[in-house]
């Protein structure tokens, strides 16, 4: 038979042993290599505070998930990552993500056309929105907007688009058949996210910003709103104590209707030594009530504020809120805390006829929570939008700092799961100091992070605080922007703190958050964080630099050394001295520009850099200048900032122009 | 024939010609004669109104609005609905100007104490310390497109709602021969600007350039030919008419209007204008309308009759001039009457017409059928 054939066959020839060897080894080396892999990966999962980056940080793009929508039928979520230009589409059967769609740059913001097939996506750096075809996930066009586009959404027909643009403070609305900007609608301050009323009539506009006003008031922001019929502005409703309004939700009517709009509400007049009393800084919601179908007029419509934080611990920098279908609960995510809570529309309903005498005093009692909120659950890091299904049955969450949606079961209202959407898994500095920016548990009772002050990405909030000295009214202080701040040394408006990590570190401990505070490693990371801020466009200024007449004269200006008498200008008054463009427009020194007052303990203060200066009104240090003209009409009666008394109207329009573009 | 019936025949058809005639003449004179306004409501102190001048009008769909001398009156349903004052947050007391933007519903306010916007219930306000304005006595203001035009006491201004730019126009940029910018007309494609002692200024928005149009005698109170170019520098406001391509200007010497090609003006000697004084000029369709401080005058440029009304002092009734093209004239008394016979301004909700006084608003509706006291 074949035996011996087959002994033969049997028997490896030195070439076959030499190719197993070989093969063996390969094996044993590829084992050895996945294994000594691993480690590194596992790190990478278990991600302690000082692991190291393999790669270089500019590299890392993670998601941070921001905005969400779902389709009709509940089957796709839709998540706008602004940290990598894309959305997502998540199939929430399996829980996965199936799709990622580029879209313009810096997405925050998304909608959904009335009949499902079609989303937009609001591209803030790119001054866009990308319309994608809900079926096939293409991009079907890029609609041009204003400055800064965020919040999003579309009438009852699907005809007309209206695009909240930040920088801008307008809203643009957008004919969706022919793509084009029909008209621009100015809004409060700032701008940031909509909402269609649930019949459709009218469209409301939150600002995050307070108006402009003087600093010894109580900041009054605004909910604008809009007539869908005739696309103009039917009311400004006065919000009063409050900054930072967010995502806007609508009870239905059997639910009483309510419109609600997370908001902060910033006793900044008060010494902040109070911190230690409680009550400071609270977190809730306006709870807006239309008082007919027709809205015409502020008059109409009756605010109550609500506060969601308990009275020992503070459910920090409320940001998405959503309702269930049948107006069961309400659902406010709160970025700074972690948690999402859980409203029980009913009781609140409750709550606001029976304290419809006293519904002003609401706004300042922190026991309300105790008896409206159903439920604090825990979310992922820096919970942003939240959305109810169609059917009541789930709520998703999206968690901006881990790259995570939660998903929670309304039933029972308990987190079921958390959907991975694919984030890197290594933390760069950036970002272990970005998730600190965001975290309030670092403060006194939760009640604030460096956002709560600082909102969207490093903003000045706009107030005047009372931070220095604990007597009420004195060295009340303007809040500064964070944008391009490095190299601006030393900071805070007494020039008192040499670095960043000196102001971040022990002096926010000690004055600010009333805590530990962060460690130095913290700090080190929270710094480079801030560091990494800059305005990310400047709308005033042409994409190639160019200037305008205007600019141009604005900058002959700024740079001049002769008067317009052709007298020669000292130098410390010339405007350049001081806002030297070779230091950000800085000198980085203490000067006394005339602009103390009665109520300042000192008359020296920080020359502020100039860059973005257009976009973080009020001015001087006490923000007693509410416009840029204010700084040299009012308040520099002895051309002590500037020689500036010859400058006739339209030199000083031009200077202004300029400085708009810095 | 016999010559007697030739001589009949002919008799016959020289009547039969000569009725026709008159037939056609008074059918075509019942048509030379422009609607006539003879139902008047007046809003005054004793309903309301806030005492003192009405220095404009405007219509905004269903609302009207009046600036006054005491603040800035909302008028719906032909009610006085508000008077916003300085209380409200208004810029300043007296209202010298006030334009609605179609696209947005915002309502911009021209006052004594700067610019004011109305939107959404609330007033944002614009001044010389506040803003790039270029001074705060603002007597006109007016929107075309996402620019806000404001004439001031100081040349005028130009607002970029859209990026809040300022801009201004005075002797140094354009030529102003005068600084004070009272009235404001836009067009397609230009901007026309009265000027108190300037003439008129247009400004080409395409090519970004100024053109004058002033008196070509200088400033002498008399007219040496008659349509030899603007009837005085002296001009209180300005209307362009883009049915007709024709822009008008009110001055204090008389009325002027301005084709492209040939000027057109008029004078109380030779028109049946109420007054040379005219303190603002209306112009649409083929009516011109000059308020003028002896009436209100009504030019029909179609068929060149004047139609002018003024209020009897001591009766209250109002009496109509109609001057014919032939030089004719007739009077008609009315019931009712303007508030004043000193006119300010004028505006127009569909055929009804919005009059401001220098005592009250008068709301005037046009005569039914054949009734105006014939």
């Amino acid at each position: 038979m074949s035996g011996p054939r087959e002994s033969s066959s049997n028997k490896l020839t030195h070439r076959e042993e030499w190719a197993i060897g070989v093969a063996v080894l390969a094996m044993i080396f590829a084992v050895v290599l996945m294994f000594a892999q691993q480690p590194i990966l596992a790190s990478a999962a278990g991600r302690g505070p000082g692991t190291k980056v393999e790669r270089p940080e500019a590299e890392v793009r993670y998601l941070s998930p921001v905005a969400l929508q779902l389709s009709h039928d509940g089957r796709w979520l839709y998540v706008v990552c602004e940290d990598s230009d894309v959305m997502l589409v998540v199939d929430t059967r399996a829980a996965r993500v199936l799709r990622r769609v580029k879209v313009g740059t810096r997405p925050k913001g998304i909608a959904i056309s009335p009949d499902g097939k079609t989303l937009y996506v609001s591209d803030e750096t790119s001054d866009a929105v990308t319309e994608i075809d809900a079926q096939s996930f293409a991009v079907r066009r890029t609609l041009k907007v204003g400055w800064g586009p965020v919040g999003l959404t579309t009438d009852r027909t699907g005809d007309v688009l209206y695009v909240a643009n930040t920088l801008g403070n307008d809203v643009s609305v957008i004919d969706l058949r022919t793509g084009t900007e029909r008209k621009r609608l100015e809004a409060g301050h700032y701008p940031e996210y909509v909402a269609l009323s649930n019949d459709g009539t009218r469209v409301y506009v939150a600002n995050l910003l307070a108006r402009l006003a003087p600093p010894d008031r109580p900041p009054v922001s605004e909910l604008t709103v809009i007539d869908c019929a005739k696309q103009v502005i039917a009311a400004r409703v006065d919000v009063p104590g409050v900054i930072q309004m967010r995502h806007i939700a609508e009870l239905p009517s059997s639910a009483g209707g309510y419109v609600l709009v997370p908001f902060m509400r910033p006793k900044n007049l008060n010494p902040l030594v109070q911190i230690p009393q409680g009550g400071y800084l609270t977190h809730g919601m306006a709870v807006i009530r239309p008082a007919s179908s027709s809205a015409d007029g502020p008059g109409s419509y009756q605010v109550t504020e609500v506060l969601l934080d308990n009275i020992d611990h503070y459910y920090a920098d409320g940001f998405g809120v959503a309702e269930t279908p049948e107006g069961r609960w309400a659902l406010v995510t709160a970025s700074g805390a972690d948690v999402v809570s859980v409203v029980d529309a009913t009781k609140l309903r409750r709550l606001l006829m029976r304290s419809a005498a006293q519904r002003l005093a609401l706004a300042n009692r922190l026991d309300s929570a105790n008896e409206i909120i159903a439920e604090r659950v825990a979310t992922g890091r820096n919970p942003t939008d939240v959305i109810a299904s169609a059917d009541g049955q789930f709520a998703y969450i999206a968690n901006r700092m881990d790259d995570t949606i939660s998903v929670m079961d309304m039933t029972r209202r308990q987190m079921v799961s958390t959907i991975d959407l694919g984030g890197p898994k290594e933390l760069t500095q950036r970002r272990r100091g970005e998730r600190l920016f965001y975290d309030a548990s670092y403060c006194y009772q939760g009640q604030m992070a460096c956002a709560t002050c600082h909102p969207h990405e490093g903003l000045s909030d706009g107030l005047a605080w009372s931070l220095e000295t604990p007597q009420l009214g004195r060295d009340v202080v303007e809040n500064r922007t964070l944008y391009s701040i490095a190299g601006t040394e030393p900071f805070k408006w007494n020039g008192k703190n040499p670095d960043l990590e000196t102001q971040d570190g022990p002096r926010t401990a000690m004055y600010i958050f009333r805590s530990q505070g962060f460690n130095s490693k913290e700090v080190e990371d929270l710094v480079g964080y801030i560091f990494s801020l800059h305005l990310r466009q400047n709308p005033h200024l042409a994409g190639d630099g160019t200037l305008t007449d205007a600019q141009a004269r604005g900058r002959a200006m700024f740079f001049r050394d002769k008067s317009n008498s052709g007298a020669i200008i000292p130098p410390m008054q010339r405007c350049y001295t001081c806002h030297s463009p070779l230091t950000h427009f800085t000198s980085r020194v203490q000067l006394n520009v005339g602009t103390a007052t009665k109520y300042d303990t000192i008359s020296a203060f920080d020359v502020p850099q100039l860059e973005g200066v257009a976009m973080k009104p009020p001015y001087l240090h006490n923000g007693e200048a509410l416009e840029l003209e204010d700084i040299w009409t009012s308040y520099n009666p002895e051309d002590k900032h500037g020689l500036t008394s010859d400058m006739n109207k339209a030199q000083l329009n031009d200077l202004i122009e300029y400085l708009k573009t810095l | 024939m016999t010559m007697r019936a030739w001589i009949m025949r002919r008799v016959l058809v020289a009547a039969g010609c000569l009725f026709a005639a008159m037939v056609s003449g008074n059918a075509q004179s019942a048509i030379q004669t422009p609607a006539l306004y003879t139902r008047w409501t007046n809003y005054t102190p004793a309903n309301g109104f806030p005492a003192g001048e009405v220095f404009c009008v405007t219509v905004d769909g269903g609302r009207v609005w009046a600036g006054t001398t005491h603040g800035l009156v909302m008028l719906e349903d032909g009610l006085v609905k508000k008077v916003f004052t300085q209380k409200d947050g208004l810029a300043g007391r007296a209202v010298m100007s006030v334009a609605v933007d179609p696209e947005n519903g915002d309502v911009w306010v021209g006052t004594f104490g700067g610019l004011s916007r109305y939107s959404g219930g609330k007033f944002t306000n614009y001044t010389n310390m506040t803003s790039g304005l270029a001074n705060d006595l603002v007597y006109g203001v007016a929107v075309q497109g996402q620019n806000v035009w404001v004439a001031t006491g100081a040349g005028v201004n130009r607002l970029d709602t859209r990026t809040g730019s300022w801009s201004i126009f005075n002797e140094t940029n354009a030529p102003f021969a005068e600084p004070w910018g009272y009235g404001i007309s836009v067009s397609k494609e230009k901007i026309y600007f009265a000027v108190w002692g300037g003439g008129v200024l247009s400004y080409d928005l395409a090519k970004q350039t100024w053109k004058p149009f002033n008196d070509p005698d200088g400033e002498m109170e008399l007219v040496l030919y008659r349509n030899q170019g603007l009837i005085h520098n002296i001009v209180s406001s300005v209307s362009y008419n883009e049915s007709t391509k024709t822009f008008w200007a009110s001055t204090y010497f008389g009325l002027s209007g301005y084709d492209g090609r040939n000027w057109h003006n008029y004078l109380t000697k030779d028109s049946g204008l109420a007054s040379n004084f005219i303190n603002a000029v209306h112009s649409r369709g083929d009516e011109v309308w000059a308020s003028t401080q002896g009436g209100l005058s009504e030019l029909d440029t179609r068929t060149n009759t004047w139609v002018s009304y003024r209020r009897d002092a001591k009766t209250g009734h109002g009496e109509i001039l109609v001057t014919h093209a032939d030089g004719s004239k007739e009077r008609i008394a009315t019931q009712t009457s303007v508030a004043h016979t000193y006119i300010l301004n004028t505006d127009f909700q569909g055929d009804d017409i919005w009059v401001a006084t220098a005592q009250g608003l008068s709301h005037g509706m046009r005569a039914v059928n054949k009734e105006h006291g014939k």
